[in-house]
């Protein structure tokens, strides 16, 4: 009845395991290094992002720099983006950081400075390096801490969501011009209409829209580029104070009327089955390759979409953003005076080097390069020119460059406010809508209303906790005009 | 031990063998346990490093808030714990953690106990191959598991879908993982199916333990498969089960690695459990969506949960004990 493991059997056994587990850990590893084959520079720094759809232009960028540095090799490591703030946190925390590294969005830019992360480059970065800037690109708050210069503005700001338009799906729906082209939606009605014609046309076997949640980020990016479009400048952003209506200092969720209509479209769009049914197990990379092979005809993203798609051979798509119920958006999309793109680390034992590599980075060659290749718009409005742009879609992407622009800084405002630490409120706008859109939330005026209660409650202690220096009317810009750039004006 | 001693002492040389002192017999003793303290300070050393110090070091964490950059400067005394308590997601991640569970521990032990029958017959051919290509799941990285099921299920999903409309089975399109009242239950039938070797491989170990003669003798009497089993197979395995049944449980309440790689708790936490909770709160969010993280609350959510987890674990204990002792009653009573 009995039979025992051989002690043979289990060795192979084992070793068949091994093999599998070896398989395993070779699948589940996900960050990259590439460094300089053969390379017997003098110094080797160690360079951190997070681009990997724009690894083509840093591994291009740094085989020029290391051609014109002869002494100077980069050691690049790409890290998954959604772990990139906590590998930078840990990094330092072993005292191991790289030199140079990509800023990451978490922690706040302010408590990196306070934590002693970055070391200031104003030893590099004098005036006359500052003068190759546009205008306000150096801002206390942002860039700029007591005086000190750490990071600097990489791209000029620039729609961050487009909606994507899939030419051969709307062509097999019919929906054309006269001359042939194909029929670019601008408002609601106009993407609803398509959205029918497309389901009808093909019996339901491509979906109108598609997107993929798994990160559960992507399904907000249809109420922000929609609501945008409606006139609320919040958009549906995470994270910070993004995301708030600085007209009257506060996220208005569940005040704003224009987020419950868009959400209601949403849902019904849903209801009538117009959405890839997979959208919320899938992710963005999936999405991407689902829509590259047609099996929808609409998805919401960014311009990182488009080197994927360009190295696939998948040109045969348009772009249009801030779809609007009247055809004219109003609100835009908006950043903050100055910027951030890399640092050098405090701890760099080869600062010069580094420093070096950050100028390379940031000259107005590399800037062409980028927005030759497409990967997006360069601070340097000269290298923006669609003319200059040969790649269709992209050249679509610089002219809608107008649809973005400068909006309220509170912290130069008031300095004080780069104190502030913002209290994490969930669930967030991505899981109330992920609740709604997957029937577990039936009120969704209540959860709107709660989720704008709990944040700017949480608003309210965190300047609370500041102290007398801050206010909650700070973040208030009562005479902003949503369609222009605004200056934020010190004290005022 | 006592012999040796003589003879190296040079007085062994003929008769019985002196009594060793009190003192020596002390020595001797410390010598050995010295032994095993070495053996064990190895393990030792890493359980106070990865176990004990981080239990007392989030203890304390528990009274702040911090984003976990820096020191923790932000004491907000049992704000945490309130915090906690009074989150609904808490509780409902821990009654995903429990449903989890309760359904993994039972469905697994019944088909880990019945394979390891069938794989402990002599006469199987390819035993061993069966045995290794059970237990492969179990050394497969849960993260390549759950990246491997997520693409067969987003690319796949549509044919089985497909097939299921077909045979009017649905009717509409199920997204298997993107589905509050789907997801769940693929993450309960992937993790049956991801450790349930180990208990194989237990349940195999246990059976091997059983006196061939046992079952001899029951032949003898006439007994069939079914009251072998029931009178040699369950009784005889009862140490054994009882063992294996605390490790399944434990295993199972540590479920995350599954369930981060698969839905990552959600749609809407609709399958988030108490560790991925946990994890949420420790780490934040994306670089793409920035949430800040909050380690004092994640440590209040840890403490809370071992505490649960130790009355849960008391009371599994006296219960099973309960049983043992009833059983053990009405089997005097029986004899």
């Amino acid at each position: 009845m009995s039979s025992s493991i051989s002690r043979r059997s289990l060795l192979r056994g084992a070793a068949a395991l091994a093999g599998a587990s070896a398989v395993g850990s070779a699948l589940s590893s996900c960050s990259s290094d590439s460094d300089n084959p053969g390379s017997k520079a003098a110094v080797t720094i160690t360079y951190w992002d997070w681009y990997a759809s724009q690894a083509g232009w840093v591994d291009n960028e740094i085989k020029l720099f290391q051609q014109a540095n002869n002494g100077i090799a980069v050691k690049k490591t790409t890290q998954v983006s959604d772990k990139y703030a906590d590998l930078v946190s840990l990094a330092y925390r072993s005292n191991n950081p790289p030199d140079i590294l990509m800023v990451p969005k978490n922690p706040p830019l302010t408590q990196q400075v306070s934590q002693d992360w970055l070391l200031p480059v104003d030893k590099w970065a004098t005036k006359s390096w500052q003068s190759r800037f546009p205008q306000n690109s150096f801002v206390e708050g942002v860039d700029v801490f007591d005086g000190k210069v750490y990071t600097a503005p990489f791209a000029a700001p620039a729609p961050s969501l487009q909606l994507y338009i899939h030419h051969g799906v709307f062509k097999d729906a019919g929906l054309t011009n006269p001359d042939g082209s194909v029929l670019l939606p601008k408002t609601w009605d106009d993407v609803s209409r398509a959205a029918e014609a497309i389901t009808s046309k093909s019996g339901g076997k491509v979906s109108a829209f598609g997107f993929g949640n798994s990160t559960n980020t992507s399904l907000a990016w249809w109420l922000d580029l929609f609501v945008r479009g409606a006139g609320s400048p919040g958009g549906a952003a995470v994270g910070g104070i993004d995301g708030m209506d600085y007209r009257v200092g506060k996220w208005t969720f569940g005040t704003d009327r224009n987020y419950l209509d868009v959400i209601n479209l949403l849902m019904e769009w849903k209801n009538k089955g117009w959405f890839y049914p997979n959208s919320m197990s899938i992710n963005d990379e999936q999405a991407r390759a689902f829509f590259e092979r047609g099996r929808f005809g609409m998805t919401i993203g960014g311009v990182w979409n488009q080197p994927e798609w360009t190295k696939h051979k998948f040109t045969d798509y348009s772009l249009v953003t801030l779809p609007s119920p009247s055809g004219t958006p109003k609100a835009l999309f908006y950043g903050p005076p100055g910027g951030k793109f890399v640092a050098v680390s405090s701890k760099s034992k080869h600062a010069d080097e580094a420093w070096a590599w950050f100028d390379w980075l940031y000259s107005r060659e590399a800037g062409k390069r980028w927005v030759e290749q497409g990967q997006g718009l360069s601070v340097y409005q000269e290298n923006n020119d669609p003319k200059g742009v040969t790649f269709a879609p992209f050249a679509q992407y610089v002219a809608l460059a107008g649809t973005a622009v400068v909006g309220p800084q509170p912290t130069i405002r008031n300095p004080e406010l780069t104190k502030l630490e913002l209290a994490a409120v969930k669930p967030d706008i991505n899981d109330v809508l992920a609740g709604v859109y997957t029937g577990q939330i039936k009120d969704v005026q209540g959860a709107l209303t709660s989720l704008t209660d709990k944040m700017n409650q949480a608003l309210a202690d965190a300047v609370k906790a500041v102290g007398a220096g801050a206010s909650l009317t700070d973040f208030a810009f009562a005479d902003w005009d949503l369609t222009k750039a605004y200056t934020t004006k010190p004290g005022a | 031990m006592v012999m040796t001693t003589a003879v190296r002492d040079g007085t062994g040389t003929s008769g019985p063998p002196r009594a060793a002192s009190p003192t020596a017999r002390r020595r001797a003793r410390r010598r050995t346990y010295l032994w095993s303290y070495v053996y064990l300070a190895p393990m030792m050393v890493l359980l106070l490093a990865f176990i004990v110090y981080p239990i007392i070091a989030s203890l304390g964490y528990t009274f702040y808030r911090w984003n976990g950059i820096g020191d923790p400067s932000n004491f907000v005394g049992l704000d945490n714990f309130r915090q906690i308590v009074n989150d609904s997601i808490f509780w409902r991640s821990l009654g995903h953690t429990f449903v989890y569970a309760a359904v993994v521990v039972p469905v697994q032990l019944v088909l880990a106990l019945a394979l390891a029958l069938v794989l402990n017959n002599r006469r199987l051919r390819f035993a061993s191959f069966y045995r290794t290509l059970f237990f492969l799941p179990v050394v497969t990285s849960a993260a390549v598991i759950g990246v491997v099921i997520q693409l067969l299920v987003s690319n796949f999903g549509d044919s089985i879908n497909s097939v299921l409309l077909d045979l009017h089975l649905i009717d509409q399109h199920i997204d298997w993982l993107g589905d509050p009242n789907f997801a769940m239950a693929i993450i309960i039938l992937v993790g049956i199916w991801h450790t349930f070797g180990y208990n194989l491989v237990y349940f195999l170990a246990g059976l091997q333990t059983i006196p061939e003669e046992l079952y001899e003798a029951a032949r003898l009497d006439g007994a069939g498969r079914l009251a072998m089993f029931r009178y040699i197979t369950v009784p005889m395995l009862r140490a054994v089960g009882v063992v294996i049944v605390v490790l399944a449980v434990i295993g199972t309440f540590q479920i995350f690695d599954l369930v981060q790689v698969l839905t990552s708790g959600g749609p809407y936490f609709s399958t988030e459990v108490v560790n991925t909770y946990i994890y949420h709160l420790a780490f934040g969010g994306s670089n793409a969506n920035a949430v800040q993280p909050d380690i004092g609350l994640a440590s209040a959510a840890s403490f809370i949960y071992g505490l649960l987890l130790i009355v849960f674990s008391i009371v599994q204990v006296l219960v099973l004990r309960s049983l043992a002792k009833r059983r053990g009653t009405s089997t005097g009573r029986q004899g």
